[in-house]
């Protein structure tokens, strides 16, 4: 359970308690929904020793007995017994999308930091070209990496697998991944986002884009169409180059135009604080949730900053609890 | 601290430009604060002052000493920060020394008022025991726990913070003590007398993006900033003391604009807090 010191929110008496009682009903959902076994360091588990069991990840031997030596839930795969951590770092799986952070720009590659033990590696082959041409990287390519992707800039882009010396690979060929602009990004812990079919999520009504990444970075920001590069005519590329050259050197009042209007800008705000509150509680990170927790701000009438307020905090617990002890009663 | 991409920095900006920064405050809004008092035990008074995730400690000290040659009628306050390796990776070793000393002087500028003492927000006759031969000498201390933008804002609260929980013990002094000799004391350790802190002042630093103004600058505003300005407004509305950081020249007509603005965020910025300091001494009490 968390602790209530934890949430470094100036509550009152009658908050704590309320907020008190939300997470022990939480708790008592959990209980009931699955009793898995869940070991803490030093808890025998039990085995029977005549299979030869094989001894995992989070296992120890103790005078015969197999003892956890992390606290999670013992998952057993044939002869396999190990114990999964809740609250572990982030491991990659192949086919996650992850949001990362470029750190340096190396011969033919990227080095992305994502929140993980190493920086990924994003090849530059696997990385689709702007003219859209499929080609052989040339060393010219080599030489304009940078105009593809500078350090410091967010990157959405797919799991491709381990190489044989442990480096972590990605891709980003389809035109959903690529440069992240005209946004925020947000750390959660990873334990929160757990893997689903769609972690990109278009909310029309409010023209906002979503990217709930694995590994615990989440982008919030204006929606941006997917540019198909095949497509695009020969003719409209120096127009491009041109609207390029003019951002550098155009002036405040210009700048301010072509920026993100209010009304999305109040959106991205109210999600964004939205997650804030979900994470420091501990919640699942999902779109549904999300948009129930920005839909409960918006008929409270509360100020976009409120949001990060105590009393909301408290309501958004309250919520939860509601909306679990309701899919409870539906599935039995 | 992680750099941040250019289409980042222009939301940032874009966002102060509009009047909604990335966490839904105005331009002029402070971010929750929390005070917890007390937190030393061994110290005369301390304080926790938590600013979203900025997180700064202040105690004080008091020591029986000699007072300076040059004015013998009041006691000495000595104000020094550390910025503590746990903070931000940048501190670690003596990284943290530069950040530290700007802090100390920043504050020492805006408590203190000048090396003759005039314009103090902090009242130095009151640490006076016996004038020409002993005084209190306060040590403020005040350690960076967690960075994350406007230290000096969080400091000036929580070393409001400290000394409004200070507790200066009762002094007897043994009457007919010559003019060479120490005088005997008496120091009590049941009565305690309260400081005075009506005086002291709090600081608002206003940042500077772009052609806007902001109070209470998160670490991420702050990598954007041209220039900072921090004032030092006492409950009378007066100006206790000013500093200017960053490299960005400003216009003089800037400046009295940024001062008219902090002036009128201390007035709400001084009742929060005030308001916030006594719910934590009743807190403490408790």
């Amino acid at each position: 359970m968390r602790e209530l010191r934890d949430l470094q929110l100036p509550l009152n008496q009658t908050q704590k308690i309320r907020l008190r009682r939300a997470l022990l009903q939480l708790q008592e959902l959990a209980c009931k929904m699955n009793s898995s076994a869940s070991v803490t360091v030093a808890d025998t588990i039990p085995v029977n020793h005549e299979d030869g069991v094989l001894k995992g990840h989070g296992t120890s031997e103790l005078d015969g007995e197999v003892v956890a030596t992390l606290c999670g839930i013992v998952e057993r795969v044939n002869k396999l017994v190990y114990v999964r951590a809740l609250r572990a770092r982030y491991k990659p799986e192949v086919g996650d999308i992850i949001v990362g952070r470029v750190t340096e720009v190396a011969p033919k590659r990227w080095r992305l930091e994502i929140n993980f033990s190493q920086d990924a590696v994003l090849m530059l082959s696997s990385m689709n070209l702007p003219d859209g041409i499929q080609r052989r990287r040339t060393a010219v390519d080599e030489l304009n990496m940078r105009s593809i992707f500078e350090e410091s800039d967010v990157i959405c882009a797919e799991v491709r697998g381990f190489q044989h010396e442990g480096s972590l690979h990605l891709q980003a060929r389809s035109q959903k991944y690529g440069k992240l602009e005209r946004g925020q990004l947000l750390t959660v812990p990873p334990y929160l986002v757990k893997r689903r079919k769609q972690h990109f999520h278009h909310l029309e009504r409010i023209a906002v884009d979503l990217i709930l990444g694995c590994n615990g970075f989440i982008w919030v920001g204006e929606h941006v169409e997917a540019r198909d590069n095949m497509v695009e005519d020969q003719e409209t590329k120096p127009e491009q180059l041109n609207s390029k050259l003019n951002r550098i050197s155009m002036s405040l009042e210009e700048q301010e135009r072509i920026c993100t209007p209010l009304e999305t800008r109040q959106s991205i705000c109210r999600i964004v604080n939205a997650v804030r509150v979900l994470s420091s509680l501990g919640f699942s990170l999902n779109v549904e949730v999300i948009m129930e927790t920005v839909e409960l701000s918006v008929s409270l009438n509360l100020d976009i900053h409120e949001m990060l307020g105590a009393e909301f905090c408290v309501q958004t617990a309250e919520r939860e609890v509601e909306r679990r002890s309701s899919l409870s009663k539906k599935k039995g | 601290m992680v750099g941040l991409s250019v289409g980042e920095k222009h939301f940032i900006q874009g966002g102060i430009a509009q009047d909604l920064r990335t966490d839904g405050r105005k331009r002029l809004t402070y971010r929750p604060i929390s005070v917890e008092t007390g937190v030393i035990p061994q110290a005369n008074g301390s304080a926790r002052i938590r600013m979203g995730t900025t997180d700064v400690i202040a105690s004080v000290k008091a020591e029986l000493g000699k007072p300076d040659l040059f004015q013998p009628d009041k006691g000495r306050v000595i104000i020094n920060v550390d910025c503590s390796p746990t903070a931000a990776p940048v501190f670690e070793g003596r990284g943290g020394e530069e950040l530290s000393t700007e802090l100390s002087v920043a504050l020492q500028r805006c408590l203190l008022g000048s090396k003759s003492g005039t314009g103090a927000g902090i009242d130095r006759s009151s640490l006076l025991v016996v004038e020409g031969k002993l005084c209190w000498d306060l040590y403020i201390d005040g350690l960076v726990v967690s960075s994350d933008g406007n230290l000096l804002d969080a400091l000036g609260a929580a070393i409001k913070a400290a000394l409004s929980n200070t507790g200066i013990p009762k002094v007897n002094v043994a009457t007919a003590a010559s003019a060479d000799e120490q005088p005997e004391v008496d120091i009590s350790d049941e009565e305690f007398l309260q400081f005075d802190t009506s005086g002291i002042p709090v600081i608002v630093t206003l940042t500077k993006v772009g052609r806007h103004y902001i109070v209470d600058a998160t670490s991420e505003e702050e990598s954007q900033m041209s220039s900072a300005v921090s004032v030092s407004v006492n409950r009378n509305g007066h100006i206790c003391g000013l500093t200017k950081r960053g490299g960005a020249g400003l216009d003089p007509s800037v400046i009295l604009d940024m001062i008219s603005v902090s002036k009128h965020v201390s007035e709400q910025l001084m009742n929060k807090l005030d308001s916030e300091i006594s719910a934590a001494e009743a807190d403490e009490a408790e």
